[in-house]
C-alpha cells in the first residue's frame, strides 16, 4: 500500500477523534467490568474486597444463572432457524421469479428497519390477551393464550417476533447469494434432469452454506444481545424468567438488583461467548476466502 | 430452460405476495387500531379495518405531553432524530478519518492503534452496559445529548468497513496525488471523500437505523423526559399498572417511531444493501 | 530539461529487504533512457524511488547537480505515467490534467492554455469533459501522459504505461511516445520489462538484475558486447542461444563435438565456460559449402518450425545439449521439420562467458592451428 510516509503527527491528529472516544467509553469501561468481576462491594459501595474467581463461581453455580443460559440458548437458536428458513425460502422464490424480484425485495427488507422493542409492541399487540386477533382465533381451535402467566407462550411472542425482524437481514444476503450462484451449473444440472426441487437441494444450498453460516453465526449474535429491546418491552423476562436471556439478567442483577460484582463477572462471561462466535466467523471468513 | 414452468411461477407469486402480505399484517392491525378511539377499541377483539377517530390519535399525540411520559411525541421524535444523527454523522466522520490514517499512512505504533480499535468490534454495548453507565455518570452526562450519543459511537463497525474500502483504492492513484503536489489533507478533500461517497451513504443508512433503535442505552442513561427517545417511551406507555393500556396511542406512536427508519430504507435501498453486503465482508 | 544522477543509490525495507544495492548512473539532457529488467529486479523501485514516492536508504539523487533526497514527488518538478494510468476516477479529462497545476495555484487561464496545448497535441480535445470510465484504453493512456506534459516537468518518469494495451496500440503508443519525447525534449526514465519496448525506444538502455545494473548503453552496444550472460539472454529475440564449452589446447571444445577456433582470454584448459550464439548468427550451410575458416560446425535436426513470415524459427535438436537450439532464417529458406541442418559458428558471432557469467575476452586461435 502506498503510503505517505513523511508526515508523523498527521496520522495521529486523524486518529485522536477515534482513540480518544474508544479509550473513555469502551477501554474504560471494559476494563472496570473485567475489575469488577474479581471485587465484591458492600452494599453501600464505601468498601470492596478482592476475591478472586468468587464471582464466577457463584454466578456459575447459582442455578438461575444455567436456566437462563438454557433459555438463550434455545431462545438464539429459535430465532435463528425460523429467520433463516423463512428468509432462505423467500429467497428461493424471489430469485426464481423473473418479474417482480425487485418489488418483492422492497416489501420485505423494511422490517429490517424496525427497532427490536417497536416489533415487540407490535406482536404484543396482536396477541394482546382481551384485544388481540391472535388469541381470538387461537381460541376459535381450543387454546387458551395468555403470555403472561404461560411461559412457553411467552416464550413464543418474543420469538416470533425477533424472528419477524431479523428475516430482512437473512432474505438481503440468501437473495444476494443466490444471485451470485453461476446460471450455467443450474442449466447444466437441468440438462441432466435434475429437477427443481433436486437442482435446490444437491447445487444451490451446498453452494449457499457460506452465506447461512454466516447468518447462524450473525443469527445468534442478535439473539445473544439485540433483542433485549424486544423481551424488555414485551415479556420482561416473565412470567417467572421464562424469556429471560443474558444479557437481560446483566441488566436485571446490575440495575435493578444492584449485585455489582455478579453482574461484572456475567459481563465477563458473556465477553468469552462474544470472543468465540467472532473467532468462528473469522475462521469462516478465512474459509471463505480459500473458497 | 428454467424458467418455462408456468404453474411453478404463479405459486411462486403467489407465495411470495402472501409473504409479504404476512410480513405487513402487524403494521396493519396497529394502523387500524391507531384509528380508534380508545372505547371504542375496548368494545371488541382489535378492529382490521380503519376506524372513524382517523388521525386524530396521531394529532394529539404529536401536540400535547402524554400523560405516562411527560412530553408529546413530536419531542421524543426529535430526540430520536438527533441521537440517530448525532451516532450516524460522529460515527462517520470519526470512521472516515482514523481509517484513512490506518490506510494510507506510515507511522510508528500504527498496528497496535489497528488493533486498538477493531477489537472493539468484538463487545457490543450490552455487554459493557453497567461500568459504561458508571463512567457516563461520572462525567456528568446522564440526560445529556452527548450522553445518548458519545459511547454508542466507540465502536469500529464504520471505521472497519472504510478501512475495507480504503484498501480497494489503488496506489496508484495516492502516488499520482503526491507527484500532482496533493498533501494528505488535500488528497483526503479531492480524490478519497468524492470517491467514498456511495459508501459513505451506505454507512449513514445502516447507521441512522442502528441509532435511531437504540433501546437499552437511552432507557439507562435518560431519566429526564426532555432527552426521552421515541423507542424507549413505548414501554413507558404500557406500564399503566392496573389501568388499561391505551392501545391506540401506543400503537400510533409505535407507527411513528418506526416511520423514519422504514423511510430512509426504502429510499436508500440501494445503499443500505450494499452498506448491510459490505459489513459482512 | 535536466540531467539526473544517480550515486551509490541503495534502498532497504523496513524488513530488511535489499532492493537495491548501490546505484551509479548518471543520465544526459534530453536523453530517453530505459530501465529494462525481469520483474522483481528492482527497476519499479528505481523509478520510484527517482520520483520520491520511496525514500532512499543510501547514497544520493541529483537532478540538475542539485541533491533532491529529501523533497516530496511534487517539490521534485517530475512527472510520471503509471502502469495502471491511475487517473482520478471522479474527474473529467480536464480536471485531470488541471488537478497538479491548479494545486501548484497556477492561474486559472494559464492552466486553460496549458490543458487545452496537451490536448491538442494528444489528440484529447473532444475528450476533455469525459470521464475515464468513458475512455478506450489508448485514450485514458493519453490522457495520463496529458497530465504529465501539462506540468511542463524537469523530467518525465514512465512505469510500463504500456503493458495494459493489447499489441497493436502498444506499438502505436510506442512511436507516439517517442515521437514526443523527441519533441519535447524532456529528460525521461522509461521502465519496461520488454525488450522490444526497451530497444526500439531508448536513447540509452540500463538492464537490471537482482538490484543491480548489469549494463549501461546504448542498445546497439548491449546488443553487440552483452556485458553479462544475462543481457545477452535477455536483449534480442529470440533470445541467443547458449552452448556449454570446455577450454581446449587449440580452441573450444562443444559437447556435440565440435570445435572452434577461439578462447577465453586467461583461462586454463579444461575451464568450463559458455559460448552464446544469437539465431541471427547462425550460418546455414549448404552440403557442398566448405566450412568457413575457424568456425565450428554443428548438426541440428530441426524439430518444429515457427514461419513468421520474413523470418522463419527453426527449433533444432543438438547432440550434447537439453535446450533447443534456435536458428533464424530468411523466411524464403525453405525448411521441414525433421529436416536436418548444417550451421557454423563464426568465431566473430560467437559471445564467451565465464562461469560467473561474466563476458570473457576472447582470442581467436590462427585458424592454421585446428587445419
Amino acid at each position: 500500500m502506498a503510503h505517505f510516509n513523511r508526515h508523523p503527527i498527521t496520522p495521529w491528529i486523524l486518529l485522536a477523534p477515534q482513540l480518544l472516544i474508544v479509550a473513555v467509553f469502551f477501554f474504560w469501561p471494559a476494563y472496570q467490568a473485567i475489575e469488577q468481576a474479581f471485587y465484591v462491594e458492600d452494599a453501600f459501595g464505601l468498601s470492596r474486597e478482592f476475591t478472586g474467581l468468587s464471582n464466577f463461581v457463584s454466578v456459575l453455580s447459582e442455578p438461575e444463572y444455567l436456566t437462563t443460559l438454557w433459555t438463550t440458548t434455545y431462545f438464539s437458536f429459535a430465532v435463528a432457524f425460523g429467520a433463516m428458513a423463512l428468509a432462505l425460502g423467500l429467497a428461493v422464490l424471489a430469485d426464481r421469479v423473473l418479474r417482480g424480484a425487485h418489488a418483492y425485495k422492497t416489501l420485505l427488507i423494511w422490517p429490517y428497519a424496525v427497532a427490536p422493542a417497536v416489533a415487540g409492541v407490535l406482536w404484543l399487540f396482536l396477541f394482546d390477551p382481551t384485544l388481540g386477533i391472535l388469541p381470538e382465533l387461537l381460541s376459535a381451535i381450543g387454546i387458551d393464550w395468555n403470555h403472561k402467566l404461560n411461559g412457553d407462550q411467552a416464550m413464543l411472542l418474543v420469538v416470533l417476533a425477533s424472528i419477524w425482524k431479523q428475516m430482512s437481514y437473512n432474505f438481503v444476503f440468501f437473495l444476494a447469494g443466490l444471485q451470485a450462484i453461476p446460471k450455467s451449473l443450474l442449466e447444466a444440472a437441468a440438462m441432466d434432469r435434475a429437477g427443481p426441487w433436486r437442482r435446490f437441494w444437491t447445487i444451490t444450498f451446498p453452494l449457499l452454506s457460506p452465506t447461512s453460516f454466516f447468518l447462524l453465526v450473525m443469527n445468534v449474535v442478535y439473539a445473544f444481545f439485540e433483542t433485549f429491546g424486544t423481551i424488555d418491552a414485551t415479556t420482561q423476562g416473565g412470567p417467572a424468567g421464562s424469556t429471560r436471556t443474558l444479557v437481560y439478567k446483566v441488566y436485571e442483577d446490575g440495575f435493578v438488583g444492584q449485585d455489582l460484582g455478579s453482574s461484572a463477572a456475567q459481563s465477563v462471561l458473556l465477553m468469552v461467548i462474544v470472543g468465540v462466535l467472532t473467532l468462528i466467523q473469522f475462521k469462516y471468513v478465512e474459509k471463505k476466502v480459500q473458497y | 430452460m428454467r424458467y418455462n414452468r408456468p404453474g411453478l411461477d404463479i405459486a411462486s407469486h403467489a407465495l411470495l405476495i402472501v409473504g409479504c402480505a404476512l410480513f405487513f399484517l402487524p403494521v396493519w392491525i396497529a394502523f387500524s387500531a391507531s384509528t380508534h378511539e380508545m372505547g371504542d377499541l375496548y368494545s371488541n377483539v382489535a378492529p382490521v379495518w380503519i376506524g372513524e377517530a382517523g388521525l386524530d390519535n396521531y394529532r394529539q399525540l404529536l401536540a400535547d405531553p402524554v400523560s405516562s411520559l411527560g412530553a408529546d411525541v413530536m419531542t421524543l421524535l426529535f430526540n430520536s432524530m438527533l441521537m440517530a444523527l448525532g451516532i450516524a454523522i460522529g460515527k462517520i466522520i470519526i470512521s472516515v478519518l482514523a481509517a484513512y490514517a490506518i490506510v494510507f499512512f506510515e507511522f510508528r505504533f500504527r498496528k497496535l492503534c489497528f488493533w486498538l480499535i477493531f477489537i472493539t468490534l468484538m463487545l457490543p454495548v450490552e455487554v459493557r452496559i453497567l461500568p459504561t453507565f458508571k463512567v457516563v455518570a461520572d462525567l456528568n452526562m446522564l440526560d445529556s445529548y452527548a450522553g445518548l450519543i458519545l459511547p454508542l459511537i466507540a465502536s469500529a463497525t464504520a471505521t472497519f468497513l472504510l478501512r475495507q474500502f480504503y484498501l480497494t483504492i489503488p496506489a496508484e492513484l495516492v502516488e499520482a496525488a503526491r507527484i500532482d503536489g496533493a498533501g494528505p489533507w488535500r488528497f483526503l478533500k479531492d480524490i478519497l471523500l468524492p470517491l467514498s461517497k456511495t459508501n459513505i451513504a451506505a454507512l449513514f443508512v445502516i447507521m441512522f437505523i442502528y441509532g435511531w433503535n437504540q433501546y437499552l442505552w437511552p432507557l439507562l442513561i435518560t431519566t429526564d423526559a426532555d432527552y426521552l427517545t421515541i423507542v424507549v417511551s413505548l414501554k413507558r406507555m404500557l406500564t399503566t399498572g392496573d389501568g388499561l393500556v391505551p392501545w391506540q396511542d401506543v400503537t400510533a406512536t409505535t407507527l411513528l417511531a418506526m416511520g423514519p427508519p422504514v423511510l430512509v430504507i426504502l429510499f436508500m435501498q440501494r445503499y443500505f444493501i450494499k452498506g448491510l453486503v459490505d459489513s459482512e465482508k | 530539461m535536466a540531467t539526473l544522477a544517480l550515486k551509490q543509490l541503495k534502498k532497504q525495507y523496513p524488513n530488511g529487504y535489499k532492493a537495491l544495492h548501490g546505484i551509479d548512473l548518471a543520465f544526459g539532457e534530453g536523453e530517453l533512457i530505459v530501465i529494462v529488467g525481469p520483474s522483481g529486479c528492482g527497476k519499479s523501485t528505481l523509478l520510484r524511488t527517482l520520483a520520491g514516492l520511496e525514500d532512499i536508504s543510501e547514497g544520493d539523487l541529483e537532478i540538475n547537480g542539485k541533491r533532491v533526497n529529501e523533497l516530496e514527488p511534487a517539490e521534485r518538478d517530475i512527472a510520471m505515467v503509471f502502469q495502471n494510468y491511475a487517473l482520478y476516477p471522479h474527474m473529467s479529462v480536464f480536471d485531470n490534467m488541471a488537478y497538479g497545476l491548479k494545486n501548484r495555484r497556477t492561474p486559472k487561464d494559464e492552466i486553460q492554455q496549458r490543458v487545452s496545448e496537451a490536448a491538442e497535441l494528444l489528440g484529447l480535445t473532444e475528450l476533455l469533459d469525459r470521464r475515464p470510465k468513458q475512455l478506450s484504453g489508448g485514450q485514458r493512456q493519453r490522457v495520463a501522459m496529458g497530465r504529465a506534459i501539462v506540468r511542463k516537468p524537469q523530467v518525465f518518469l514512465f512505469d510500463e504505461p504500456l503493458s495494459n494495451l493489447d499489441a497493436k496500440l502498444r506499438v502505436q503508443m510506442r512511436l507516439e511516445i517517442r515521437r514526443l519525447q523527441k519533441r519535447l525534449k524532456v529528460t525521461s526514465v522509461y521502465v519496461t520489462h520488454d525488450q522490444t519496448e526497451a530497444m526500439t525506444l531508448a536513447d540509452r538502455l540500463v538492464v537490471m538484475n537482482g538490484g543491480h545494473v548489469e549494463q549501461f548503453g546504448t542498445p546497439m552496444a548491449l546488443y553487440d558486447q552483452p556485458a553479462s550472460q544475462f543481457v545477452a539472454g535477455f536483449i534480442g529475440s529470440p533470445a541467443m542461444n547458449f552452448l556449454s564449452a570446455t577450454q581446449a589446447q587449440t580452441g573450444l571444445a562443444l559437447p556435440c563435438g565440435a570445435t572452434i577456433a577461439l578462447q577465453g582470454e586467461g583461462l586454463a584448459t579444461g575451464a568450463e565456460l559458455t559460448l552464446g550464439i544469437r539465431p541471427e548468427h547462425l550460418q546455414v550451410l549448404g552440403a557442398a559449402d566448405a566450412l568457413p575458416a575457424g568456425a565450428a560446425e554443428l548438426e541440428a535436426r530441426i524439430e518444429l518450425v515457427e514461419p513468421l513470415g520474413a523470418d522463419t524459427l527453426a527449433y533444432c535438436r543438438l547432440q550434447g545439449q537439453s535446450e533447443p537450439l534456435v536458428v533464424r532464417l530468411d523466411g524464403e529458406h525453405a525448411v521441414a521439420e525433421e529436416q536436418t541442418l548444417r550451421l557454423a559458428i563464426l568465431p566473430a558471432r560467437a559471445h564467451l562467458f565465464g562461469a560467473d557469467g561474466k563476458r570473457l575476452a576472447t582470442r581467436e586461435q590462427a585458424t592454421a592451428a585446428i587445419e
